[in-house]
């Protein structure tokens, strides 16, 4: 590959997206090309830039609730999350023991809906139609019982500074145990179907290699930082929420390939249904929101939140004036650091190899352009 | 550098300011006032212990345009905030060849600021397009700016928080 690749001969320039369906959204990949190798791959980024860090300056912080679910569609939760955390610190402000139980139990949920449609489309994009017809049933499973409880299916806006915005009856938590239960129930045929599969393991074993000093070198985070066998993730290394009250372990794997991050987020999803479980039966009694003043201003001063999306590290770090409206708020979102090393992680890689590492990087293009 | 502690005594050789800032307050354990000429020498010293680039952000102030950045341990809870003030002609130099993730975050700033990264690889817009360069959307005008003692913390930072928790 080198001779040639050296004298730049036979090189042509292949344009992936932006409305390629393996980008997942509006991402472009200008890759250069020598026969069916990539030389080097540049994504392009942009294309659905909204400017929310410019939306949370010009207007006060209880207006920006809604676009925290519109930068990751997948883990709108967990947005709302980070969110409402950040004001809650810069604030000072205690949500009630129920609400957060109801915080974490949801953005479960949501982690667990945003792995499974990876599931679906990863092994999509490497050709095979039939498992996502199955990860969708599950998925909808979720969405219904999130739909009862937040309104939306989607771009949920259900946390808010104090608690969340509605409370969570009977019928969700029976419906969340049948759930449980069910998924449980479905693991072993995805094994069979897909983990198992001769045709998946040979598209994603030692395809990709992602290292840890490429993870210092690039701030991967995520289950792709867990591929390497660095156990990194925020719920246990710097806890927030409720979650040093549940007991549930960090998979990690060591090959550092795809398949080692599909093994990863595989494994994640009965350690969510774990936490699931537990949230349940330790549910505590109680109102699901907190006294806040109707008028709340941002103190004069700055905060972090870090939380674990089901991509990697999604931190706020928001600056307060004193007035209602934010002096300045940062969004660091995983998966722009994750797609940062595609050129060096890609090149000299098969074209159809670059789409199963973008499909095991599980971008969500909107979350990076922001 | 195995420890918090460890981390603070490495810095104390650049030498550089730090302070340790009340994690549940903040979200982060250290603040860093790190000088123009110090920065590169600040992520060398950081890249050889288990530290990853978080992000790289702006702040547009009265008295010019800082530049922080957040790294995170991937081996112990250290997370840290290092404020750069970019020089007189509106330039820092990059960090895109240690921390090779730097490089995207350097181009943000640029298209949001307007700050020069000095021999960074691709300093091109990223995020903005090509015809928006002059744009820096996050400057803000000036009668809304305001300089550092407008946006810290108030001292003590132990009064009694703004919350209704003796209701809750």
């Amino acid at each position: 590959m080198t001779s040639m690749a050296e004298k730049g001969e036979h090189r042509y320039v292949l344009n992936m997206g932006p409305q390629h369906p393996s980008t997942h959204g509006v991402l472009r990949v200008i890759l250069e090309m020598e026969g069916e190798y990539v030389m080097d791959p540049q994504p392009v980024l942009g294309y659905g830039h909204r400017m929310h860090e410019k939306m949370a300056e010009s207007r006060s912080w209880p207006n920006f609730l809604p676009n925290a679910a519109r930068m990751d569609y997948l883990s709108a939760l967990i947005y709302n999350h980070g969110y409402v955390g950040v004001v809650e610190r810069l604030a000072g402000i205690e949500p009630t023991p129920r609400a957060e139980y109801i915080r974490v139990i949801t953005s479960e949920l949501n982690r667990l809906q945003s792995h499974l449609l990876w599931l679906g489309v990863l092994v999509l994009d490497l050709g095979a139609f039939t498992p996502i017809m199955y990860t969708f049933e599950d998925r909808e499973k979720i969405l219904d019982i999130l739909e009862d409880v937040t309104g939306a299916r989607l771009t949920y806006c259900y946390m808010r500074v104090g608690g969340v915005v509605r409370d969570i009856d009977d019928k969700f938590i029976q419906r969340t145990r049948e759930y449980i239960d069910w998924q449980r129930s479905r693991m072993p045929m995805y094994e069979k179907l897909v983990t198992g599969n001769i045709i998946f393991r040979k598209r994603v074993e030692q395809i990709g290699e992602f290292t840890p000093d490429m993870a210092r070198r690039f701030g991967l985070t995520g289950p792709v930082l867990r591929a390497t066998g660095i156990g990194y993730d925020i719920r246990r290394a710097e806890p927030y929420s409720v979650y040093p009250e549940f007991d549930f372990d960090i998979p990690t794997e060591t090959a550092g390939d795809c398949m080692a991050a599909y093994k990863v987020r595989v494994r994640e999803i009965e350690q969510s249904l774990r936490i699931l479980e537990q949230a349940l039966d330790k549910l505590p009694e109680g109102p699901c929101m907190a006294k806040v003043p109707k008028k709340l201003k941002l103190p004069a001063g700055d905060a972090c939140y870090a939380v674990e999306s089901p991509r990697g590290e999604l931190v706020y770090h928001l600056t307060g004036d004193g007035s209602d409206t934010p002096y300045r708020m940062k969004i660091r979102v995983p998966s722009f650091s994750n797609l940062s090393l595609l050129p060096e992680l890609c090149r000299g890689m098969l074209l159809s190899d670059l789409c199963a590492c973008m499909g095991s990087l599980d971008l969500v293009i909107p979350e990076i352009d922001r | 550098m195995e420890s918090k502690d460890s981390v603070i005594a490495a810095f104390q050789k650049i030498p550089v300011k730090v302070e340790e800032v009340d994690f549940q307050q903040r979200g982060y354990h250290l603040e860093v006032i790190v000088k123009e000429g110090q920065l590169r020498a600040f992520a060398e010293l950081l890249r050889t212990g288990n530290f990853y680039l978080s992000f790289i952000s702006g702040l547009h102030l009265a008295t010019g345009i800082e530049v922080s950045y957040q790294f995170a341990n991937y081996g112990f809870p250290c997370r840290l905030l290092a404020h750069v003030a970019v020089d007189a002609d509106g330039s820092l130099p990059t960090i895109a060849d240690i921390f090779q993730g730097a490089n995207w975050h350097e181009r943000e700033t640029k298209d949001f600021y307007g700050v020069i990264f000095r021999d960074h690889p691709n300093l091109k817009p990223l995020l903005l397009a090509e015809d928006m360069e002059d744009l820096k959307p996050l400057l803000k005008k000036e009668k809304t700016l305001k300089d550092r003692a407008a946006i810290s913390r108030a001292q003590p930072e132990t009064e009694p928080a703004p919350t209704a928790k003796e209701d809750a």
